[in-house]
C-alpha cells in the first residue's frame, strides 16, 4: 500500500488517469507539483477549473467554444458553402494550421465503432444532416482519420447525405503517401490507393 | 518460450495507445489471440505503414520482451482488403466478424479453422463487398460456434433424443427440441432449421438463404448458444449501418 499521505495520493491518482500517464510519471508529476511555488501550483489548478467552467461545445459546429458560437463559426469571412467533417475538435487545429480550408467545420465527437458500442447516435451525425438540409452548404467534405473506424464512418455519412441531401457534393481527403516517406515501407492499402489517386505531373 | 516469435495474424483490434503507439489484437494460426504493441506506428513515417490497421492479414514478428505484451518489430502484408474498405455494409460486417472471434477465442489456445475462417470471411467480403448480407455473417458466427465446441445440435431433440416434431431451440439444451421438450425454449421455423443445417454443411461462399424471421431465430439461437455455454455476449450480427430501410 501507499506511505503517501492521503492528500498526495489522491493526487497521483488523479494525474494517473490521464492518457500515457502511469503511475510512475504521475508520482514524479506530483511530487513537481509539491516542490512548485503556489503561484505554479494554483496557476494550474485554476486553469483547470476555468477550462471545464468555461469551454463548451459550440452549438452550431461543436468544436470547443468559450461562448454560445465558436471563433470560426462566428468569423464572418468564412465560407458558409463549404463543411469539413471532422472526428475531433483537436482534428479542427491541424487542417487550421494549412490555412487551405475557407469553410467552416462540424466535429462529430468521435468515430463510428459497432463493436465499441459507438453507433450513430452517440455521434453528432443527424446534427450534420439538420446542418447541411438547412443551410446554404454546397460541398461536405469529410475529414475523418484514415483509419478503419474513420473511414467506416465517412462512409456512413456519405451515404446518408447522398440520400437526404443528394445535391451537395460529398468529397473526401485524399489519401496518399506522407511527405518524406519511403516507398519501400507504404502499405499496399496507401500506395494503391495513392496510385488511383495520382495527378498530372 | 521463444524470445521471437513468427507468425501469419490477422489484425482484430487496433487500439490507441499513448503518444503514437497502438496496441493489436491479433489472430494468430497457432498461437490463438495475441495481444502486442506496435512502437510509433501511428506516426506518418512508421516503418509499419497502415498494416496494422483491423482485417490486415499480415505475416508478424514478435518480440517477447520482460513485459505482458510482446512488441511488433515487423509487418509484412499478405492481404490488406482494400474493397471491403471502400463500402459501409463490409467493413461493419468485418468489424462484427473481427468482434466475434476475439470474444469467442479470447486465449491463446490454437484454434488454426477460426483463423482460416476469418481469412475466408475477410476474403469473400473483399471479394463482393455486397456479399455482407445477414445470412453471410450467421453462417460465419455458426462455423465459429462449430470450433469452439458450441454448434447447436440439430440431428435430433437435444433433450430427449425424438426425431420428429422438432419445433423449437433451447439454447440451454444445446439444440433443437421436440414439442414435448419445449421448456426454456423458443419456437424454430423450418427455414432457419435448413438455414443451420445448410450453413453448417456448406463452405461460407456457399451459405444458403433465408427469410429474415428465420435468420432473426438463427441469430438468437446463436448468440444465446454463446452466452448460455461459454459466457459470451456477442453483438448483434446485423448491421445498424447497412440494415434496409
Ligand atoms: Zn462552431
Ligand atoms: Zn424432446
Amino acid at each position: 500500500m501507499s506511505t503517501n499521505a492521503p492528500p498526495i495520493q489522491r493526487l497521483i491518482s488523479e494525474l494517473a488517469k490521464l492518457p500515457g500517464i502511469g503511475t510512475r510519471t504521475a508520482q514524479r508529476l506530483a511530487f513537481h507539483i509539491l516542490r512548485a511555488d503556489d503561484v505554479d501550483a494554483n496557476g494550474l489548478a485554476d486553469a483547470i477549473r476555468e477550462v471545464k467552467e468555461r469551454i463548451g461545445l459550440c452549438e452550431e459546429c461543436f468544436n470547443l467554444a468559450d461562448g454560445p458560437r465558436c471563433r470560426i463559426c462566428l468569423d464572418e469571412r468564412r465560407d458558409t458553402a463549404i463543411l469539413c467533417v471532422v472526428e475531433e475538435p483537436g482534428d479542427v487545429i491541424p487542417i487550421e494550421r494549412t490555412h487551405e480550408f475557407p469553410g467552416r467545420y462540424h466535429v462529430l465527437g468521435g468515430a463510428l465503432s459497432p463493436i465499441d458500442g459507438i453507433d450513430p447516435d452517440d455521434l453528432k451525425i443527424t446534427e450534420l444532416y439538420e446542418r447541411v438540409a438547412h443551410s446554404e452548404v454546397k460541398e461536405v467534405v469529410l475529414a475523418t482519420n484514415p483509419t478503419t473506424t474513420g473511414e467506416a464512418t465517412a462512409l456512413h455519412i456519405a451515404d446518408g447525405l447522398r440520400e437526404r441531401s443528394p445535391a451537395v457534393t460529398v468529397t473526401r481527403l485524399a489519401s496518399g503517401l506522407p511527405v518524406g516517406a519511403d516507398l519501400e515501407y507504404a502499405d499496399e492499402v496507401t500506395l494503391s490507393r495513392a496510385l488511383a489517386g495520382r495527378r498530372p505531373a | 518460450m521463444p524470445a521471437t516469435l513468427k507468425t501469419d495474424a490477422i489484425v482484430l483490434r487496433s487500439i490507441r495507445y499513448g503518444e503514437a503507439d497502438r496496441v493489436l489484437h491479433l489472430y494468430t494460426p497457432a498461437h490463438g489471440r495475441l495481444s502486442a504493441i506496435a512502437k510509433g506506428s501511428r506516426r506518418a513515417h512508421s516503418r509499419f505503414g497502415g498494416r496494422l490497421e483491423p482485417f490486415f492479414r499480415l505475416t508478424t514478428i514478435l518480440h517477447e520482451g520482460r513485459s505482458e505484451l510482446r512488441t511488433v518489430t515487423s509487418a509484412a502484408t499478405l492481404a490488406g482488403h482494400p474493397r471491403l474498405r471502400e463500402h459501409a455494409g463490409s467493413l461493419d460486417a468485418a468489424a462484427r466478424a473481427c468482434d466475434a472471434v476475439g470474444r469467442l477465442f479470447e486465449t491463446e489456445d490454437p484454434h488454426p479453422g477460426v483463423y482460416h475462417l476469418l481469412a475466408n470471411e475477410l476474403a469473400l467480403l473483399d471479394d463482393d463487398p455486397a456479399g455482407a448480407t445477414l445470412s453471410n455473417q450467421l453462417a460465419f458466427r455458426l462455423k465459429l460456434l462449430l470450433a469452439a465446441g458450441l454448434a447447436p445440435a440439430l440431428d435430433a431433440c437435444a433433450s430427449c433424443g425424438e426425431q420428429a416434431d422438432l419445433v423449437a431451440f433451447s439454447p440451454a439444451a444445446g439444440g433443437i427440441v421436440c414439442g414435448a421438450c419445449e421448456a426454456a425454449s423458443f419456437a424454430l421455423d423450418p427455414a432457419a432449421y435448413s438455414f443451420m443445417v445448410g450453413a453448417l454443411g456448406a463452405s461460407l461462399a456457399a451459405a444458403p438463404a433465408a427469410p429474415m424471421r428465420a435468420l432473426r431465430q438463427v441469430e438468437r439461437a446463436i448468440t444465446e448458444l454463446a452466452e448460455h455455454h461459454a459466457q459470451v455476449r456477442l453483438r448483434a450480427a446485423g448491421s445498424v449501418l447497412s440494415a434496409p430501410g
